[in-house]
């Protein structure tokens, strides 16, 4: 057992090493060109972490993988068109009262579609997802149309220059976001009560009741939380991807992508595992033949399930007999 | 109480279909014949799915036809119908909807689709089938070499790759070039046609790069374009796209020109561009601007009263997209009015359309040219202060 | 050999094989009285969307073995899908010499291998870690099949494909390939069932039920579940090959994440780990995106806009998903059963009880 933790402990210290000298390979040899992709890489790879994180949230409270994650984030996209660009509402209030839509269609749809599968298998509950992933795509192109939408930029000006790099302002909305989503979801899961019981529910559900939190509190206050930061998301990345009805495809493959990468159910991990996505996709972008980009993501994920299948830095988990 | 105002305006309706009714039948001609044998015309489109921006608007540029049609003689005193499936902008589904036009239908000619991709896959089974396939998809791919029963209503992506090569040789004067294109069917193709017409006409490809039509940022491959000595760069792509890279141009402060494709021709483009969009310049049907139409044509004239009948009964601009719609409409109907519905008398038909006005230009078909369009029918179209402007 | 199982095969009362039956001689007879009526309510045409659904059900028989019998899912089955349908078109259009049942069996191996060298690595693993391994690799797949323009074709894709054709007779039209590709089906039904009958069936059981149990008992479960992967990688070539065969022409677009669902939600609609449920669920998958688009006409007074393509029917079909999950857990073949089963219950019941006193 000791032998594997430090294996485990060598791979990824090796991989991160790794992961280190490209970063400052590309700075050497491209100069403000490799600065300019790693800080882009940043920022595609914080809109990756941020939509992870909501599937670590509820994977780490119920074991399923939530196909309608990416959904919750476009429709805060939508909404916030509709609000802000459409219906001239400030900012901020703009973001709150789609957030709160979201997230009350989050728990809504928890209690009429998940809740009654809390006794089938954790495959019925991922096509159920799939489900309302379809239905809701459906009804935001009903809603809104098939044309991408613009998003106000929550700060005017075009760009921002750091070092040699050059960022949009709303790139630093969205690295502000992950930083206080991350250190809020992590706390949540490790120092509250009530998310520590909900981590327990996942693992051992008769066990958890005891201290109080039922499998069924557990599943809602994931599916909360899960449609609460994929709408802020969102929100906060709508004015730099310009989101349409079929955005949240695109967001959940990579989303998912990073978390497994990461380790699925760490909060941490997700972030790790976007920002390590976004960065390679990009330096693979500005290097390789662009075609071959996206194969990257995918690659990594497969190597790092091959190699570290509970992801960067998840926890291996106990097998059940 | 209530009910007397309503039994008196529908006895007043009544009266009034009546008339109107016996006036029509007065006029003769203008009339359909109902004991005639109705037209059924099929119509794959892409309604859902990533191609429905253009799909939907041909859907209702068809249905304005067939009201149009109706409301008159319809064709040859028959009347029309034109059975509109979707394709869910995917080619297995456009080949299972055409298969049912043609058994449970039975359409004597078939339109659509959208896209290029569901459009070569329905183009199989018009060979197999031999039935006239209008398809309103651009991939030069579809009519050349020349299939024998599909025809093309839209502009080919070489007729607009040929206007923006003419543009970047006489006007904007430019010896090298950067392609920046989207992965997908219409970008990649438009991209190879680029790079193999661009060295006739003395233009270099600097640089040759794509992009996913989902991604987000484009800045890796523009930080490469940079680095070249490319002097405009062309953007061969559909929303949102080319809107992400007009932005991330102007975030890494690059300022060669910026010149697009038809996939852009759309007020959407400027809308997600925002200031960014100013200055860029594409190739587009001329009926976006009718003024650049001789205003004297029967061109202009069916150009404007088409624009104000969509705006009228949808309350939505019409687009290039509506136009290729109503144009396949307009060729098949007009082809039936001498070859009524045997497919291979159609067939001939339509091969034999000379100088008919449609809406995206005048169409002229022949044995060895099923494209119906010429370059001549484009013009290019600059954005000045989030507006079109023609591109003299 | 107890005596009772020779009278229960003799008798021909193998439930498996009277349903076989019962599916074979449908099968048959579904052109003869599916003639699509030009006019009528129900205008779809049935053999054409049964054509399509055939292939998918090649894939389908097959991820069910795998999904059912071996706990594991993949999300990359479009991949061994779109494998089969590249390699046949391409070698059939490119070699015109290449006879076509060579080009289905060529999509077939290739898929397998590829599976294999998937599959040993990553079936160590337990857990959900082949859907997610599966689903990066379909991503692959489809970025493959996009970028290697020279072989592919690219986004165009291949055109003129030739149709299947075995000794000189040509599968050319719907209805020739319609009993081709079901008598296929039924042959892989046929197979299914013996092979859950047979030793390696009951290992297969015992692996889904508890995988260390089967273990403890001497089952070699990682062989097996890495044979039933690759068979059910085989299948999805087949399928695929067929599927190339039956359009014409392929483009990348077709083997996408979403038919990898498509394929798990057939077999999980239909019913994990049951034989029929797997055809259950492409029939009903299949049949449910024309009915729902028929809807409109039967029932008058669905609002304007919603009516609209793509609309309503993705709503609808998001919806009955979730609510045939909700109802039918286990599948629409278990639902199907239990019904059957209800009426022989209370007679069961009393025959044990007696059964049970006799022995006392």
């Amino acid at each position: 057992m000791v032998g594997r933790d430090a294996d485990n402990r060598i791979l990824v210290g090796g991989a991160a090493a790794a992961f280190c000298v490209l970063i400052v390979a590309t700075l050497v040899v491209k100069g403000s060109t490799g600065l300019q992709w790693i800080m882009s890489g940043m920022t595609v790879g914080s809109i990756y972490a941020l939509i992870a994180m909501g599937f670590s949230v509820i994977y780490s409270s119920t074991h399923v993988i939530n196909f309608a994650q990416g959904e919750f984030s476009m429709l805060g996209g939508v909404l916030m068109f509709s609000l802000v660009t459409r219906g001239h509402l400030p900012t901020w209030l703009g973001f709150i009262i789609a957030v709160l839509i979201v997230t009350a269609i989050g728990a809504g749809l928890e209690r009429v579609a998940i809740r009654p599968m809390r006794n089938h298998s954790v495959i019925s509950v991922i096509i159920v997802t799939i489900g309302l992933a379809i239905a809701l795509r459906a009804t935001a192109k009903w809603i809104w149309g098939t044309d991408p939408v613009r998003v106000t930029a929550f700060s005017s000006g075009t760009r921002v220059k750091i070092l040699g790099a050059y960022l949009p302002p709303q790139s630093f909305w969205v690295f502000g976001f992950a930083a206080v989503a991350v250190v809020l979801v992590f706390l949540f899961f490790n120092r509250t009560l009530l998310g520590k019981g909900m981590r327990a529910a996942a693992m051992n559900p008769d066990a958890a009741s005891l201290v109080g939190v039922s499998s069924s509190t557990s599943s809602l206050v994931a599916w909360t939380i899960a449609a609460a930061l994929g709408s802020a998301a969102g929100i906060v990345i709508a004015p730099i991807i310009l989101p349409s009805f079929s955005s949240g495809a695109m967001l959940g493959l990579k989303g998912f992508s990073a978390a497994v990468v990461g380790g699925l159910g760490s909060a941490p991990g997700a972030v790790v595992g976007g920002l390590v996505l976004g960065v390679l996709e990009t330096i693979t972008a500005g290097v390789l033949p662009t075609g071959y980009k996206d194969a990257i993501a995918f690659l990594l994920l497969i190597l790092v399930l091959l190699v570290r299948p509970q992801g960067l830095l998840g926890r291996a988990e106990d097998v059940k007999v | 109480m209530s009910g007397k105002p309503v039994v008196r305006s529908a006895v007043l309706l009544l009266c009034l279909a009546v008339v109107v009714s016996l006036s029509a039948v007065g006029c003769g001609e203008q009339k359909v014949d109902t004991s005639k044998e109705t037209y059924k015309i099929g119509a794959v489109l892409s309604l859902s799915g990533p191609a429905s921006p253009l799909g939907q608007p041909e859907q209702r540029a068809l249905e304005m036809l067939q009201e149009q049609l109706n409301a008159g003689a319809g064709v040859d005193g028959h009347q029309v119908e034109f059975v509109i499936e979707d394709d869910e902008s995917l080619p297995a589904k456009a080949t299972e909807a055409m298969n049912k036009l043609i058994t449970t239908e039975n359409v004597a000619a078939v339109l659509g689709s959208s896209t290029t991709g569901a459009s070569l896959a329905m183009s199989e089974i018009a060979e197999s089938k031999k039935i006239p396939l209008v398809v309103c998809a651009a991939g030069t791919q579809l009519t050349q070499p020349v299939k024998k029963y599909v025809f093309r209503t839209p502009p080919t992506d070489s007729m607009a790759i040929a206007k923006v090569l003419d543009y970047l040789v006489n006007k904007a004067k430019v010896k090298k070039i950067a392609i920046l294109h989207d992965a997908n069917a219409f970008g990649t193709g438009g991209a190879d046609e680029l790079s193999k017409k661009a060295p006739d006409e003395g233009i270099e490809v600097v640089a040759r790069e794509s992009y996913g039509s989902t991604d987000t940022d484009m800045t890796a491959q523009l930080t490469k374009v940079k680095d070249t000595p490319a002097e405009a760069l062309v953007v061969w792509g559909t929303n949102p796209g080319p809107a992400i890279i007009a932005k991330n141009m102007q975030q890494l402060g690059i300022n060669i020109p910026f010149v697009g494709s038809h996939g852009i021709a759309n007020k959407k483009f400027i809308e997600l561009a925002g200031a960014a969009a100013n200055g860029v310049v594409f190739p587009a049907g001329k009926m976006l601007i009718p003024s650049s139409i001789p205003e004297d044509s029967e061109w202009r004239t069916a150009v404007d009263d088409f624009k104000t009948e969509f705006k009228t009964k949808y309350d939505l601009e019409a687009d290039t997209f509506a136009g290729h719609g109503y144009d396949a409409g307009l060729i098949v109907t007009e082809a039936m009015k001498t070859a009524g519905t045997d497919k291979a008398e159609l067939r001939d038909q339509i091969e034999k359309t000379k100088d008919l006005v449609g809406i995206g230009g005048i169409f002229t078909y022949s044995p060895t040219n099923h494209d119906g369009l010429s370059e001549d029918d484009l013009m290019m179209i600059k954005i000045e202060n989030g507006n079109w402007t023609e591109d003299k | 050999m107890d005596r009772s199982g020779v009278k229960k095969r003799l008798l021909g009362l193998d439930r498996e094989y009277g349903i076989l039956l019962v599916i074979v001689a449908f099968i048959f007879t579904v052109p003869l009285w599916s003639r699509p009526i030009p006019g009528s309510v129900l205008h779809m045409d049935i053999v054409n969307i049964m054509c399509l659904a055939g292939t998918y059900a090649c894939a389908v028989l097959g991820l069910n073995l795998l999904v059912g019998y071996a706990g594991q899912i993949s999300l990359g089955h479009a991949a061994f899908f779109g494998i089969g349908a590249y390699t046949t078109a391409i070698l059939c259009t490119r070699l015109t010499w290449y006879p076509t049942w060579l080009g289905v069996l060529s999509g077939m191996v290739l898929a397998g291998v590829i599976g294999w060298l998937v599959g040993v690595p990553v079936l160590r693993l337990k857990g959900h870690y082949l859907a997610m391994a599966t689903l990066g690799l379909g991503e692959i797949a489809f970025i493959l099949f996009t970028q290697l323009k020279w072989l592919t074709g690219g986004t165009v894709g291949v055109l003129n494909i030739p149709p299947l054709s075995v000794f000189g007779f040509a599968f050319d039209s719907d209805l020739k390939f319609y009993y081709l590709v079901w008598a296929v089906v039924a042959l892989i039904l046929l197979f299914s069932v013996n092979l859950i009958r047979s030793r390696v069936g009951r290992g297969l059981r015992a692996l889904h039920s508890s995988e260390i149990a089967a273990d403890a008992m001497g089952v070699p479960t990682a062989h097996y579940k890495i044979r039933v992967f690759v068979l059910s990688t085989v299948l999805a070539g087949l399928g695929g090959a067929f599927f190339a065969h039956f359009q014409r022409y392929i483009n990348p677009e077709t083997f996408i994440l979403s038919l990898s669902i498509l394929f798990v939600t057939m077999v999980v609609v239909g019913g994990m780990g049951d034989i029929w449920g797997g055809l259950v669920g492409v029939i009903f998958l299949a049949f449910l995106p024309p009915v729902i688009q028929a809807l409109p006409e039967w029932i008058p007074g669905i609002p304007e806009g919603l009516t609209n393509f793509g609309n309503y029917q993705l709503i609808l079909y998001g919806i009955l998903l979730i609510v045939f999950m909700m109802f039918l857990p286990r599948g629409i073949a278990h639902g199907l059963e239990r019904g059957a089963a209800f009426t022989n219950r209370r007679y069961r019941l009393l025959a044990d009880h007696v059964k049970a006193r006799k022995y006392e």
